[in-house]
């Protein structure tokens, strides 16, 4: 019994077709005798640029050429070349490895005689972070994302909501899942949207805070769809939301801990990582917005009043820790930071010193959480863009 | 004072003298003079056999003797040209008899050395020198025991006999009996006899020890260098003295024959120019110089030829070691893993013509020190004592190895020869030279050409370990990519796994790529495997599962 959707048989066989053209040339090179190489984009800090247009961090035109003839780069050439094969065949007979599985696959001793004869051993890899580096090289070098090429990894984020989708042959109603939620899937991009009753999207940075406003009936009462990246989010997380916001219109917001490790989730969200800028245009909700938690919120602003009390603030904020203020002057550098609200947010950050949680928030109540500073907020538009 | 009076005194004090400071001639101590007692006579021994184009064969023994005494017995024999017995007694036992006070290149300068030993021997032990000695041609083989009258400075002759020879054999056997400290002495004596192995690989040297050891060095090689030949004077080399004996030996009529005949580099033309200068006549009789009232006359004279310009002196008649001598003796001796050696063309100073020799090695069995081990050598001796105090030490430690990629501690021997027929000492020990200006800048020219030379086979062996390693890195990766690349000649459509072997082609094609990417510098005495042979070496029977 072998069950085949045809969104999958698709994707497949335009993954496979793409690597194999590339994969194709280099051998061509080889038998042609032309030193074989594959062309990747950099994927550096100094490469990694942020196209105000677009509001998306991307990729930039560096290049540079993994030869096989430059012996500080063979290693990685034959690890690029090994985990292509191993994708390759994966994608033809039909299996579905995650990037654990490459890298059990991959893993092999490699025998040869030094220049004395003596047999020596060395393996193809000896940690996943090797296997995971030649994974993005061929996603870089092929521009096939992992998703494409069917390699699953650990399910991370969840989503609940009035909403029903279709995936792989079953349909399954996102409002009807109980006190638990939907496990975003590896491969958001063969989830097809059926239809959807819902007037935004509230991201939360916490699992234990996306569940209290889950049972609380938060996206009954405001219309919604609650997602949670738990933490930071995988990519699985943000192109589903990505989805949400292109195909469906739906305004995102982002709620999350009001410090610069929060910020940063917001960011990841928004404009991409930097890690993984060369998906950014895949994975990056341009259009999020932060809701919170933010420094106005703690302690008011002209025309604001703070939604804390002298003394709730007193007993829930936190004292931040040295590395906070590091990574808020490292967020200062970055181009989308550097807007007015942004930077008023990250001086008042730097110069009260304090940051605070959003389960303080749920501390005073969920209910104050759930009903009145969430739609609160959206209401009168009290977010950063 | 009379005139006969001083003489009397003088000639007295010679033997005396050293008697009685006999440091001064390097015997200080029983462990120095067992040391200089067998450098005296080794070195004899070398000159009266290569300075004479024979190979030298040379026997050194030592004994202890005089049971609780610390007594050696020193023998060294030699295949030499031997002592004539005319002049045997003198040989021996006259202070400042030697057929060394001509111009020449030899290795005792003076002397001096084996009679200071005669002397120490008999003051010590108060045993005379037994000497057996039978020149080329001769029928017999003269045998003489004596010891010097420190005060007439004469030879008593205790014991002489002569035998009819019933071998080829000539050459001489000196035994002496001294104090001796042979512990303290032996490291230096070893090294002293390795060191003199290096400059003279044509050697045969056996050394017999008083613990029983015997250590033979066997020659290398039988090419010589060219005799040393005895040169005429440079007028820029002589003073007063010297002037003086020479116009009361020459059979020159006038100044100008004089100065044509006696000296070297000075023609007809100079010499009458410098007569010119000094304000002689050339048709003046050379003896009138010698007169009281001309003592004057011939200071004025020294200095003026120093400062003349006459033609540079000559050096043919100096007997440099040869770059391949040197190489040979350093390759005996330290199986390096590169040697080489620099003749610098001959230079002078103060009148007196040099050449300076630099052997270097490197690698191989020579031991990493912090400092190159350094061997000095003054017309082929081998100089041990007092080595900070060399002006080799000086240029060689001024040295920055590291700009000729050499980093220390380092396997590097560096070998300084300086010929000359008056090497510059320092001391009267005779074991450091002068750091005369014109010598360092010849020994420091040809320690960094050598250095250079050297550098450049240390970057090509480091481009031969280089490739090397990317031969190795290269190749082992080739059966990996090569069936991972096949893997994709399956269109998805008629998808099968590879069979095993399928992917040869590739291989091939890639043992091709790598090895025309690699230029292999062969260093030295590599075997020449082509890069193809190594890149195969590389994934010989090696499968990939």
């Amino acid at each position: 019994m072998n069950v085949v959707d045809s969104i999958d048989v698709e994707a497949r066989r335009r993954a496979a077709s793409i690597l194999r053209d590339v994969m194709l040339r280099v051998l061509d090179d080889v038998i042609k005798g032309r030193p074989p190489k594959l062309v990747i984009p950099k994927r550096t800090l100094s490469n990694t640029i942020f196209d105000p247009e677009r509001g998306i961090l991307v990729l930039g035109d560096d290049v540079f050429e993994r030869n096989m003839l430059d012996m500080g780069e063979t290693r990685r050439f034959m690890q690029t070349l090994l985990m292509a094969s191993i994708v390759y065949q994966a994608l033809v007979e039909n299996e579905y490895p995650t990037i654990r599985d490459l890298y059990y696959r991959g893993k092999h001793t490699i025998s040869y005689r030094d220049l004395k004869g003596v047999l020596r051993e060395e393996n193809t890899w000896d940690e996943q972070a090797e296997s995971d580096a030649a994974i993005r090289d061929i996603e870089v070098a092929t521009g096939l994302l992992r998703e494409h090429m069917l390699i699953l990894s650990k399910e991370k984020g969840k989503v609940v909501g009035n909403m029903r989708i279709r995936s792989g042959p079953d349909v399954i109603d996102l409002s009807k899942l109980g006190h638990g939620a939907y496990a975003i899937e590896s491969t958001p991009d063969l989830i097809e949207f059926l239809d959807v009753d819902a007037e935004f999207v509230l991201v939360v940075e916490k699992d234990a805070v996306f569940q209290q406003l889950h049972r609380i009936g938060f996206w009954r009462q405001y219309k919604s769809i609650l997602v949670t990246g738990a933490g930071q989010p995988d990519r699985a997380t943000r192109r589903f939301v990505r989805r949400l916001n292109e195909e469906l219109g739906l305004p995102v917001y982002v709620l999350t801990d009001s410090d610069p490790y929060g910020w940063n989730i917001y960011s990841v969200f928004k404009v991409g990582s930097i890690t993984l800028s060369y998906e950014s245009e895949r994975l990056a909700t341009p259009k999020a917005k932060f809701l919170g938690v933010s420094m106005t919120d703690i302690f008011g602003d002209t025309n604001k009043k703070p939604y804390l009390t002298e003394s709730e603030r007193k007993n829930f904020i936190i004292k931040a820790k040295e590395r906070d203020v590091k990574r808020a002057r490292e967020l200062m550098n970055y181009t989308w930071f550097q807007t007015p609200r942004w930077k008023k947010e990250i001086n008042m950050f730097l110069e009260k010193k304090v940051k605070l949680e959003i389960e303080a928030l749920a501390g005073k109540g969920l209910k104050f959480l759930a009903f009145q500073y969430i739609p609160e907020k959206i209401q009168v538009r009290d977010w950063i863009d | 004072m009379s005139r006969s009076e001083l003489e009397k005194f003088r000639e007295m004090s010679v033997a005396e003298f050293f008697s009685k400071y006999r440091e001064v001639a390097g015997f200080s101590n029983p462990a120095r003079a067992l040391y200089q007692t067998v450098r005296e006579l080794v070195e004899n021994s070398l000159d009266a056999t290569d300075g004479h184009g024979i190979v030298p064969e040379v026997k050194i023994y030592i004994e202890r003797v005089g049971g609780e005494r610390s007594w050696c017995r020193v023998t060294v024999e030699d295949n030499g040209i031997g002592v004539p017995p005319t002049v045997m007694s003198e040989a021996f036992g006259k202070v400042l008899f030697s057929s060394k006070y001509v111009l020449r290149q030899t290795r005792g300068m003076y002397g001096l050395g084996v009679k200071a030993s005669i002397l120490y021997g008999w003051a010590t032990t108060g045993n005379p020198v037994e000497v057996q000695s039978s020149t080329r041609g001769s029928d017999y083989v003269y045998v003489k025991k004596l010891y010097i009258d420190t005060k007439r400075n004469e030879p008593v002759v205790v014991e002489e006999a002569q035998f009819r020879k019933n071998v080829s054999w000539h050459g001489t056997r000196v035994s002496l009996i001294i104090e001796c400290d042979w512990q303290r002495a032996k490291a230096r004596i070893l090294e002293y006899v390795r060191r003199t192995a290096v400059i003279a690989p044509y050697s045969d040297i056996i050394l017999q020890t008083p613990d029983g050891e015997i250590l033979f060095f066997p020659r290398t090689t039988r090419k010589m260098p060219k005799p040393p030949r005895t040169a005429k004077p440079h007028p820029h080399g002589v003073d007063v003295e010297t002037l003086k004996q020479m116009l009361r030996a020459t059979k020159a009529k006038t100044l100008l024959d004089f100065l044509e005949s006696e000296f070297q580099s000075v023609g007809e033309q100079s010499a009458l120019e410098f007569l010119k200068v000094v304000g002689l006549k050339p048709e003046m009789k050379p003896r009138r110089l010698l007169r009281s009232e001309n003592d004057g006359l011939l200071v004025t004279m020294v200095e003026a030829m120093k400062s003349f310009k006459f033609r540079a002196p000559r050096s043919d008649y100096l007997s440099p070691l040869g770059e391949e001598l040197i190489k040979i003796g350093l390759k005996r001796m330290f199986n390096p893993e590169w040697v080489d050696a620099i003749k610098r063309p001959p230079r002078a100073y103060q009148g007196h013509p040099f050449i300076v020799e630099v052997g270097m090695a490197y690698g191989g069995a020579i031991q990493a020190s912090e400092e190159p081990l350094l061997l000095r050598y003054a017309n082929k001796i081998p100089l041990l004592y007092e080595e900070k105090e060399d002006v080799s030490y000086k240029v060689v430690s001024d040295v920055n190895w590291k700009q000729y990629d050499i980093e220390m501690p380092a396997p590097l021997v560096v070998l300084v020869h300086v010929v000359s027929t008056k090497i510059p000492y320092k001391g009267v020990g005779k074991e450091s030279i002068s750091d005369v200006p014109e010598l360092e800048a010849e020994i420091r020219n040809g320690v960094l050409e050598l250095a250079r030379r050297l550098k450049r086979f240390i970057s090509a062996k480091e481009r031969e370990a280089e490739a090397m390693r990317k031969i190795l890195v290269l190749a082992r990766y080739i059966p990996e990519i090569a069936r991972s690349l096949k893997t994709f000649s399956r269109p998805p459509e008629s998808w099968k796994p590879l069979e095993p072997g399928e992917e040869k082609d590739v291989v091939e094609a890639l043992v091709g790529l790598v090895a025309r990417s690699v230029t292999l510098p062969r260093s030295g005495d590599n075997p020449g495997r082509s890069v193809e042979d190594l890149v195969r070496s590389v994934i010989s029977g090696v499968k990939v599962s």
